[in-house]
C-alpha cells in the first residue's frame, strides 16, 4: 500500500521548495491534520458551496431547516405528550421535544449527508487531490446553519410558553460541538464504507432511526434507571441532547457524569472513524 | 540534483482482476463471503480444489523511471491504455503507487480534465471562485486573477447567471479559463486544451505555450501529435505500461508514429450501397505510413465497394489540423 508524505523543506535546495514524494506506504500515516489544515480554504468553500446549493436548490430554501423538527415536534406532541402523557421533566412537552430536536435534525441529517458525500464527488475524487476528509467533514458543517436557523426558532417556541433563557446558555457551545465530534466520526465512517460497500446507503435511514430511539428525544433519560445512565451516556446524542435541555430549560438531570461519558463515546467515534478513513484513503480513487 | 523537478525510479501500478476489478462490492457479499469462508476452508482440506482460478494481477505501469529537469516540458504518448493516464494520476496523488518512489519538487498543479467541481446551480463568479480553491488556488490568488479569468472566457455578462444556463462553448471557455491560470511550478496536464470553437482552441493553444514557455516544468499527456510537438521540449513514449522510448520529442513522436500502421484509420459506413473499405497513406516513396514532412507527397488510396452502380462518384478530402483550421 503506497503513502503520501510531503514536507516542506530540503537542506539540499537553497531555495525552499515544496517536495512531495510518492511512495508505496509500508506504514501507518498519521491522520494528515497539517496538510488537513493547509488546506482549510477548501474545506470553507465546500462548505460555503453546500450551504448556498442547498438554499438556492430547494422551493422551501431555508423553510426546510425548520420544518423538519417542527413537524416531528408536532407529532412527537400529539402522540407521545397528548395521548401518550409521556413524562417530560415538567417542561411543556413541544418545548421539550423541540429543544432535543434541534441538535438531533443537526447529527441525523449530517450522518445522512455525509455519508453519501464521498460517492456524489466521485469526479472530483477522480481528477484532482487535496485531503478527502475534506468532503464528508464539509458536508456536516454545512448543517451548522440549519442548527442556527432551528435555534431561532426555539427560542421562539420558548417565548411562546413565557420561558427564557438564562446565562447558563453558553453551556450550549460544548453539546453542540458534542454533536458535531459524533456527527463526523459516524459520517467519515459511514462515508469510506459507502464508497467501498455501496449498499450503505440503504443502511443509514435504517441506523439513523434507530439511534433517534436510542436518544432521550420523546422522552427523558430519567426514564432509565440510574444504574444504567452512564452506560446509556455512551450514546454521545444523550449527552448533547440532555445537555441542551439542562442549558436551556433548566431540567434538573445535571449533565456531569452523562457528559462525562457521551465525550468518552464521541472520542471513541471520532478517532476510530478518521482511523479507518484514513487507511481506505488510498484506495478511493480507484474504487468509487 | 538541484534543478530536478520531477524523479521517477521504478513506479508501478498494479490493479487486481477478478472481482475487485468491478470496484466497488456490497456489504452484503462481503458477509456472505465471510460467512462461506470456513465451508471454502473445510473443502480445501477435504481436498476439493477450488475451482475458480485465481485471477492474477495486472500492471498497468510498470517500472517506470526518469527525471525531468525545472523547466522541461515533457511530453507523454502512447496508445490508449498504455498507462499514460496512470502515471499522470500517481504523480498527482489521485491514486498510489504500487511500488516505486517519485518526488516532486515545487508546487505541483494538476488539469485532468476542467471544470472539476463545477456545480451547475452555482454562478460563473462563485465556480470560478470554487474551482480555483479545487486546483489548490487561494482566495487572494483567484481575486488577483478573477478579471483575467473572465476576461479571458469571454462571459463578462454571464458572471453572476447560474451556469446551468450556459451555453456548452461558454462552460468550457469558463472552465478552462480557470485552469490556465493556475501557476504552479509543475504542472502535469491531461488533455485538456483544445475546447470549444475554433477560435477559442487556437486561444487555448496559444495561452498553453505560454505556461510551458514561462518556465515552468510541464508533463503533457495527449494524443494530439501536433500539440505534443508544438509545446514539448522532450517526449517519452509508454507502452504497456513501460518506457518505450524517451528523449527528444521529435524523434520520439517520429519513432512512435512509424510503429502506427496505415490500418489504424477508423470511418464509418452509412448504408448508402457504397462502403469504404481500406484507407491507406503512401508517400512519394510508395511507402505506406502515417507520417509526412513539408514538402512531401500524399498518396490516398480508398477501395470501396459498390453494390449497386455508382454513376459519378464524387469524392472530398478535407484535412484538418489540431485548432480546427482547413490545409
Amino acid at each position: 500500500m503506497p503513502e503520501i508524505a510531503t514536507a516542506t523543506s530540503s537542506p539540499i535546495t537553497a531555495k525552499a521548495l515544496k517536495i512531495t514524494r510518492i511512495e508505496p506506504e509500508t506504514r501507518w500515516a498519521g491522520f494528515g491534520l497539517k496538510e488537513f489544515w493547509d488546506y482549510r480554504e477548501l474545506v470553507y468553500f465546500f462548505i460555503w458551496r453546500d450551504v448556498k446549493v442547498r438554499y438556492k436548490q430547494t422551493a422551501l430554501g431555508i423553510a426546510w431547516a425548520v420544518l423538519q423538527p417542527v413537524l416531528t415536534m408536532l407529532i412527537f406532541s400529539l402522540f407521545f405528550g397528548r395521548l401518550g402523557k409521556m413524562p417530560s421533566d415538567g417542561i411543556p412537552y413541544p418545548v421539550f421535544a423541540f429543544t432535543a430536536l434541534v441538535p438531533w435534525t443537526f447529527f441525523g441529517s449530517g450522518v445522512t449527508m455525509s455519508s453519501s458525500s464521498l460517492v456524489t464527488s466521485a469526479n472530483m475524487i477522480k481528477k484532482v487531490y487535496f485531503p478527502r476528509l475534506a468532503i464528508p467533514i464539509a458536508s456536516i458543517c454545512a448543517g451548522l446553519v440549519d442548527l442556527a436557523v432551528a435555534f431561532l426558532v426555539l427560542l421562539g417556541l420558548m417565548g411562546l410558553y413565557h420561558l427564557a433563557p438564562t446565562a447558563r446558555v453558553l453551556w450550549l457551545l460544548p453539546f453542540i460541538a458534542l454533536a458535531l465530534v459524533t456527527a463526523i466520526g459516524v459520517g467519515l465512517w459511514l462515508s469510506a464504507l459507502n464508497v467501498q460497500y455501496r449498499d450503505i446507503r440503504y443502511v443509514v435511514p435504517f441506523l439513523v432511526q434507530m439511534w433517534m430511539f436510542a436518544t432521550p428525544i420523546a422522552y427523558s433519560s430519567s426514564l432509565v434507571p440510574a444504574a444504567w445512565r452512564p452506560l446509556y451516556a455512551l450514546n454521545p446524542l444523550v449527552g448533547a441532547v440532555e445537555g441542551f435541555r439542562w442549558a436551556l430549560l433548566g431540567t434538573n438531570t445535571a449533565p456531569g457524569l452523562m457528559a462525562l461519558a457521551s465525550s468518552f463515546g464521541a472520542a471513541v467515534l471520532l478517532i476510530t472513524g478518521a482511523a479507518y478513513f484514513r487507511r481506505m484513503e488510498r484506495t478511493f480513487a480507484d474504487v468509487v | 540534483m538541484s534543478d530536478t523537478a520531477i524523479l521517477a525510479d521504478g513506479l508501478g501500478k498494479r490493479y487486481k482482476l477478478g472481482a475487485q476489478t468491478a470496484g466497488y462490492r456490497t456489504f452484503r457479499e462481503s458477509v456472505t463471503d465471510a460467512l462461506a469462508a470456513p465451508v471454502r476452508q473445510l473443502r480445501r482440506v477435504f481436498g476439493a480444489r477450488s475451482a475458480v482460478p485465481e485471477k492474477g494481477d495486472f500492471w498497468a505501469l510498470r517500472d517506470l523511471s526518469f527525471e525531468l529537469k525545472r523547466g522541461d516540458v515533457l511530453g507523454v504518448i502512447g496508445r490508449n491504455g498504455a498507462g499514460k493516464s496512470t502515471l499522470l494520476k500517481i504523480l498527482a496523488r489521485i491514486t498510489m503507487a504500487s511500488t516505486g518512489y517519485a518526488e516532486i519538487r515545487g508546487r505541483v498543479g494538476s488539469l485532468l480534465e476542467v471544470g472539476t467541481g463545477f456545480h451547475p446551480e452555482l454562478s460563473g463568479r462563485e465556480n470560478i471562485f470554487l474551482n480555483g480553491a479545487i486546483l489548490g488556488m487561494g482566495q487572494g490568488e483567484i481575486l488577483r486573477k478573477m478579471d483575467e479569468i473572465v476576461a479571458f472566457a469571454e462571459i463578462e455578462k454571464f458572471l453572476d447567471t447560474a451556469v446551468k444556463h450556459y451555453s456548452s462553448g461558454m462552460y468550457l471557455r469558463l472552465a478552462f479559463a480557470v485552469a490556465a491560470h493556475l501557476e504552479p511550478e509543475v504542472l502535469l496536464m491531461d488533455e485538456v486544451l483544445a475546447v470549444g470553437d475554433a477560435s477559442f482552441q487556437k486561444k487555448c493553444l496559444g495561452k498553453m505555450g505560454e505556461v510551458a514557455s514561462e518556465g515552468r516544468t510541464v508533463l503533457f499527456v495527449s494524443h494530439n501529435m501536433s500539440a505534443i510537438r508544438e509545446l514539448c521540449t522532450t517526449g517519452i513514449w509508454v507502452d504497456n505500461g513501460r518506457v518505450a522510448a524517451t528523449g527528444d520529442v521529435d524523434t520520439v513522436v517520429h519513432n512512435y508514429l512509424k510503429t502506427m500502421t496505415a490500418g489504424a484509420f477508423e470511418f464509418t459506413n452509412h448504408d448508402l450501397g457504397f462502403t469504404i473499405q481500406t484507407v491507406k497513406l503512401r508517400n512519394g516513396l510508395e511507402e505506406e505510413t502515417c507520417m509526412f514532412q513539408p514538402g512531401d507527397d500524399l498518396i490516398v488510396d480508398i477501395h470501396y465497394h459498390a453494390t449497386r452502380d455508382v454513376e459519378s462518384p464524387y469524392l472530398m478530402l478535407i484535412v484538418e489540423g489540431i485548432a480546427g483550421k482547413c490545409f
